[in-house]
């Protein structure tokens, strides 16, 4: 049950150009920090610069825009097109399929940004272990994220361009003018990961405290899973001609 | 093995739209039939029935098991949706094995392998859906539906897209599957589709049953209403009144040019209007039946 569950997930999201194109995306961030380099800055310009480039870049751009396609996509695409009735129409508890539908997105929004994360971040400066915080704290925000537009998703059928605005106007616009709501920022909530385990390379990279970012990813996840069930317990097909 | 669906003053509405409007009726074994115009509600019965919709009033049943938020139901129901969407990226067999994975089947390729044969769909089941005809698409929806052996068949529109070869052998198939004591359920817009399969026939206008019962009787309520014909000939007025001379016309009008004739026996006019025509001396253009839309049909149902 679940394998046909995961299979039918991931073939519909991988079969997706749109997808495809997001990996594109990593290779880019990496082709910037390359690009950077040919300038042949100093040690202490490469670390400054690559990590404006890693939190800002990789998990403030890259990651939010991967993820908001993904996750609306994981769902949100099968009712859309009303394929969601061939999952509904079979005895499987409607909080696997939305644990399934999540994880394979957290997956697939992982392998599209963390390895992409890691590689920016080694060719651009010398200390790996801030390489892979960075590429760590991508896979937190993935699912961070994954569990908010997975139920974005089954709130609203405009759940892509909400997503997107959230992600330009609350992670990219707020949580930068206000101290207050970063709290809430899952950008920020990544970057007390870095500034955790990334060493001293790290320090000063984050406006939250771990603790305090773990507790908020944990909620924040966990609300947006639940919320995510319950809607999708409820959820109602019309059919075309209704 | 026998189900019933059982719908009690079941009501649907979107907003102040009424979808549904109070219905109640039982659907046991056998075929039966939901016939209805296009926007009649019968995809909202179905889906009701099928568990995607919770009645806005009234109950809607599966063995004394509201179907609303049961989804442990769908051991028992199989439903064939009227939206053509499918995982086009899959093949017919991995469509088929996927639902039969989804069921908990022990043993999900046989099941798939043996649904596939139901509805002849061997020879292109390893080829992707997205390629798929639509008469294609339609049978390996059914043979989704049918992969774990339901006892309750539900199907939308089933027929949609099929040629007349796979409807005869989707009609053998359902038949056979209610003559092992299935309850089945199906809509059409196509008055011939039900008349051909169901035992028993609910029609459904603007989101009321309209009539419910035996298909002959209901054919007959249909066949006895007055029919309307519009005729176009070398001269109306000499063709009106010598049709107004034979007794199967009730009326003739003639207005703005057009000729129009009401008769209750629709087989003696269109005989007849040849020879009345020679005997007028009038050459006689076109013969059309004015009133023969579905909706007309089910409008007078209503109105009985």
């Amino acid at each position: 049950m679940t394998a046909a569950l995961v299979s039918i997930t991931l073939r519909a999201l991988l079969n997706r150009r749109r997808t495809l194109l997001l990996a594109l995306l990593g290779v880019l961030v990496i082709g910037i920090v390359g690009l950077y380099l040919l300038s042949d800055p100093t040690p202490e310009q490469a670390l400054e610069v690559t990590r404006t480039l890693l939190s800002d870049l990789a998990l403030g751009v890259l990651l939010p825009l991967v993820a908001v396609i993904v996750g609306t996509a994981a769902i949100g695409s099968e009712l859309d097109d009303g394929t969601i009735v061939y999952l509904l129409a079979r005895p499987v508890p409607r909080w696997r399929i939305v644990i399934v539908k999540l994880l394979v997105a957290w997956v697939v929004v992982t392998i599209l940004v963390a390895p992409a994360t890691l590689v920016a971040g080694l060719i651009g400066q010398d200390d790996p272990a801030l390489a892979i915080a960075f590429a760590l704290s991508a896979v937190i925000g993935a699912l961070e994220y994954a569990a908010i537009f997975v139920a974005l998703s089954l709130i609203t059928s405009r759940a892509l361009i909400i997503g997107l605005a959230y992600v330009v106007v609350w992670e990219g616009v707020v949580a930068g003018l206000f101290a207050g709501t970063r709290v809430i920022s899952v950008r920020q909530h990544a970057l007390a990961v870095v500034e955790a385990i990334g060493g001293g390379d790290a320090a000063g990279i984050a406006e939250v405290a771990l603790e305090v970012a773990i507790a908020a990813v944990v909620i924040i996840t966990v609300g947006a899973t639940i919320l995510a069930v319950r809607r999708l317990e409820t959820v109602e097909l019309r059919g075309e001609t209704a | 093995m026998s189900s019933v669906l059982r719908l009690a003053a079941a009501s649907r509405w979107y907003g102040n739209v009424v979808a549904v409007n109070d219905v109640t009726f039982d659907v046991g074994a056998g075929i039966t039939g939901l016939l209805g115009p296009n926007g009649a509600g019968k995809t909202t019965l179905l889906h009701m029935m099928a568990g995607f919709l919770r009645p806005s009033a009234g109950t809607v049943q599966l063995d004394e098991t509201p179907t609303w938020r049961h989804p442990e139901l769908y051991r028992r129901v199989g439903f064939v949706p009227e939206r053509e969407a499918v995982y086009n990226f899959l093949t017919g067999t991995q469509f088929v094995t996927a639902a039969a994975r989804l069921q908990n089947l022990d043993d999900p390729a046989g099941a798939a392998d043996r649904a596939i044969g139901l509805v002849d769909l061997r020879d292109v089941a390893g080829r992707a859906v997205g390629g798929y005809s639509k008469g294609m698409r339609q049978r390996v929806k059914v043979a989704a539906a049918l992969v774990h052996d339901p006892s309750v068949l539900i199907l939308d529109e089933p027929f949609n897209g099929m040629d007349p070869r796979q409807r005869l052998h989707m009609m053998a198939l359902l038949r056979e599957m209610a003559g092992e004591g299935r309850t089945i359920l199906f809509s059409s817009h196509i008055l011939e589709e039900v008349e051909r399969l169901s035992d028993r026939v609910l029609v459904v206008v603007a989101g009321r049953l309209a009539a419910s019962g035996d298909f002959r009787r209901i054919r007959r309520l249909m066949t006895d209403r007055p029919h309307s014909f519009t005729l176009r000939s070398s001269d109306d007025r000499l063709l009106a009144r010598e049709l107004l001379a034979t007794h199967e016309v009730d009326a003739v009008d003639l207005h703005d040019g057009i000729l129009t004739v009401s008769t209750r026996d629709y087989g003696a006019l269109t005989r007849n209007v040849g020879p009345a025509a020679q005997r007028a001396g009038v050459s006689l253009l076109e013969l059309r039946p004015a009133d023969e839309s579905l909706e007309s049909v089910f409008s007078y149902l209503v109105r009985r």
